[in-house]
């Protein structure tokens, strides 16, 4: 097992910049996730791990060693394939002792250690067969098996689930995350779903456009993103957005207005564009806050569509006369629409006048011009507001 | 009930007669043209029977007509029209008595082997490059091969023929005198050279096939480039190999021009079977019978490989032609 260190990463195809100066580590035993939508440059960054693509400026070390310019089978590394890559010319116990034979491993070992990986993801009896004569899931177990047998430093996963159906990709979801526990393993693992990279990694790596936004524990990313871009991927259904200008009384967007202390806002001052975020589920009906610790004005909203999920409900919200109710318009792109998450019993029909409030703690403020994040939570920046929330003003 | 039923039905069926009996009055010319226009494929098949007895004709008469002329005794060639004048399976060993034609079909052997698995090699790297990887200048070098492969033998004839007989001193302990010339390299060479184009073309179309993942994994787990290329991508494209093995294979078994013209015509300086067949001819004799003979012992050979590897060539050939 061992560090994997990405010093200022770059790679460009021709004019086209793929991976623009990444710079990371990953500590031993730890499980990082590249994730990012299509084309950001996350598994061009895992290849340069890997050596499969060598990076046009930058370094690589994995453990001690600068591998920039070692060989892929060099570097200690194991793969696992989005599209599996088994061999098919190979049966199950040749695609799995590929590695080891190439190192001209003892039989006696081989076997021993096959038959041990093969245990792990549950493969025994079927060493014997070939990859075409599988399902989908055991190929991929497979091709697990390949990248455990030889006992890496490191693991790179690229989207090793996403040529798997839905439910079949719960379980191996929660495969990898034993199969990681049991090995002590450092993985790299690219997705660009986001309920994996949430679920199973003790870091997040965002990515956009080849540039890493940010690197946190899941729950940072969530709670505490640095930029519009993060906030904006990370949640399902995404963060609510809504232009607006600092003034004295507080963040006025085109339809409701936050009171709050514009000087005590960092980095900004009264004049400047700011974006307020608010995810779905801070979002509340104001006869139900009376748990919030710190609502908001009330703001009046007409409910456009219902979406009962379940488990929750989604309201989606029109601010504005002005707004209409095209659905192409995307609640967290458009100042004039919200999403709201509720519990499913609750009576709201839809075309029905609301009242809201949003829970100050969980306000995000970002600087529209670089989008860069301002300050979570808004709490303690009421002082100026007055009448809708006394007892802060208080205080 | 019935049988109303079926005097209607019997009627019906005269009157169905009638008109066949009125198709009988035309001539049988007309007939025939009628039945074509309404049932085109009987006129495909039989074309298709035409063409094909045609050409099995004009491929295998010849054959025929060789074993023909091996068969009749030496001395009475006339008369041959569909059966041999006399009767001389002798011939078939008398080929080896006289000459040592088995040395020459070694000679064979060997050059197209050796051809064969240089064009292999080589092709397998040029078709890994051409096919797998982006490089600066791809397409105008893969029309360079395309354009060298059309230049005719004869052009390079002089030349080559002229650097095979100049003395190398690094030669000379595998060749003696340090010429290429009566060596197998003298047709070794020029012959992969020029068999070579098809052998990258057919091996690039399959190379370029194998998924970049797989190639990817191989070196991941523990392969060069050119490890996974011989374990991965070579057995994947085994169809594509075999196919442009036996072109060339019997391409430069069969090649006459410098086969001719690169040694003295000697077995024990390399000379091929064309030679050997040629060696029937003295001054004031012909053995044609012979000549006939050897030719047929020369042909088994490929005929053997061709109908082994027919399956792999046919789906070789169409898998390249039905990628774009």
């Amino acid at each position: 097992m061992a560090r994997v260190r990405l010093e200022n990463i770059t790679k460009r195809y021709g004019e086209e910049t793929a991976v623009d100066g990444i710079s990371l580590e990953v500590e031993d035993g730890e499980f990082v996730t590249f994730v990012g939508p299509s084309g950001c440059g996350k598994s061009t960054t895992m290849e340069t791990v890997a050596g499969l693509t060598r990076p046009t400026e930058g370094r690589v070390y994995i453990g001690d060693d600068d591998v920039t310019d070692l060989a892929p089978k060099d570097r200690g590394v194991a793969m696992v394939f989005q599209n599996i890559a088994l061999f098919p010319h190979m049966d199950v116990y040749e695609n799995i002792s590929f590695g080891l034979r190439l190192r001209k491993y003892d039989d006696e070992e081989v076997r021993r250690r096959v038959e041990q990986a093969a245990d792990i993801v549950q493969l025994e009896d079927m060493l014997e067969r070939m990859p075409a004569e599988m399902s989908g899931g055991q190929q991929q177990r497979v091709g697990i098996a390949r990248a455990i047998v030889r006992n890496p430093d490191v693991f790179l996963m690229d989207e090793p689930l996403a040529n798997l159906d839905a439910k079949l990709r719960v379980h191996m979801r929660t495969e990898l995350q034993r199969l990681h526990r049991e090995l002590d393993a450092t993985v790299i693992y690219v997705t660009h779903d986001q309920a994996e990279a949430m679920t199973m990694s003790n870091r997040i790596a965002v990515l956009n456009d080849g540039t890493l936004q940010q690197i946190a524990p899941p729950l940072v990313c969530y709670n505490e993103p640095t930029n519009l871009f993060v906030a904006g991927f990370i949640g399902s259904p995404s963060m609510n957005f809504a232009d607006g200008t600092l003034t004295e009384d507080g963040l006025e967007t085109n339809n409701f207005t936050v009171a709050l202390d514009a000087t005590q806002v960092p980095g900004v001052t009264v004049g400047d564009d700011v974006t307020l975020g608010i995810r779905p589920e801070d979002v509340y009906l104001t006869r139900d806050a009376d748990s919030l610790a710190a609502p908001t004005a009330t703001i009046t909203a007409r409910s456009d569509v219902l979406e009962p999920m379940g488990d929750e409900m989604f309201v989606y919200l029109l601010l504005s006369e002005r707004a209409d109710s095209s659905m192409e318009q995307d609640p967290s792109t458009s100042s004039d629409q919200l999403l709201m998450s509720v519990s499913p019993d609750t009576a709201i029909e839809a075309g029905q006048e609301l009242e809201l409030v949003l829970d100050r703690s969980k306000i995000h403020l970002f600087e529209t011009e670089t989008s860069d994040a301002l300050v979570h939570g808004v709490t303690d920046l009421s002082q100026r507001e007055s009448g809708t929330t006394p007892t802060e003003a208080d205080s | 009930m019935t049988d109303t039923q079926s005097r209607t039905e019997t009627d019906d069926t005269a009157v169905f007669d009638d008109a066949q009996n009125a198709e009988l009055d035309r001539g049988p010319f007309q007939q025939w043209a009628a039945d074509s226009i309404e049932n085109p494929e009987r006129v495909y098949r039989a074309m298709f029977y035409v063409a094909a007895i045609f050409f099995l004709f004009t491929t295998l008469f010849p054959f025929y007509w060789l074993l023909m002329v091996a068969l009749t005794p030496e001395g009475q060639l006339q008369d041959i029209v569909f059966t041999p004048n006399g009767f001389n399976p002798g011939a078939f060993v008398e080929v080896f008595q006289t000459i040592p034609f088995h040395w020459y079909m070694f000679n064979s052997f060997v050059i197209a082997l050796a051809s064969t698995v240089l064009v292999l090699i080589i092709g397998s790297l040029a078709g890994y490059a051409f096919g797998r990887l982006e490089f600066p200048g791809k397409v105008p070098l893969m029309l360079l091969v395309l354009v060298i492969s059309f230049f005719p033998p004869a052009a390079f004839f002089i030349p080559l023929n002229d650097l095979f007989n100049t003395s190398f001193f690094l030669l000379e302990p595998i060749t003696g005198d340090g010429t290429l010339y009566n060596t197998p390299g003298a047709m070794v060479l020029p012959l992969s050279a020029i068999f070579m184009p098809l052998a990258i073309f057919i091996l690039t179309t399959f190379y370029a096939q194998i998924p970049d993942g797989l190639e990817d994994a191989a070196r991941v787990e523990g392969t060069t480039r050119l490890g996974a290329l011989f374990r991965v991508i070579i057995p994947l494209s085994a169809p594509g190999v075999a196919t442009a093995g036996v072109l060339t294979f019997i391409a430069v078994y069969n090649e006459f021009f410098f086969s001719f013209l690169m040694t003295d015509g000697q077995p024990e300086n390399w000379a091929p079977i064309l030679e050997g067949i040629l060696a029937y001819q003295g001054q004031y004799e012909v053995l044609y019978h012979l000549m006939a003979a050897a030719s047929i012992i020369g042909v088994i050979p490929v005929a053997i490989l061709v109908v082994i590897a027919q399956e792999k060539i046919v789906s070789g050939l169409t898998a390249g032609a039905l990628k774009e």
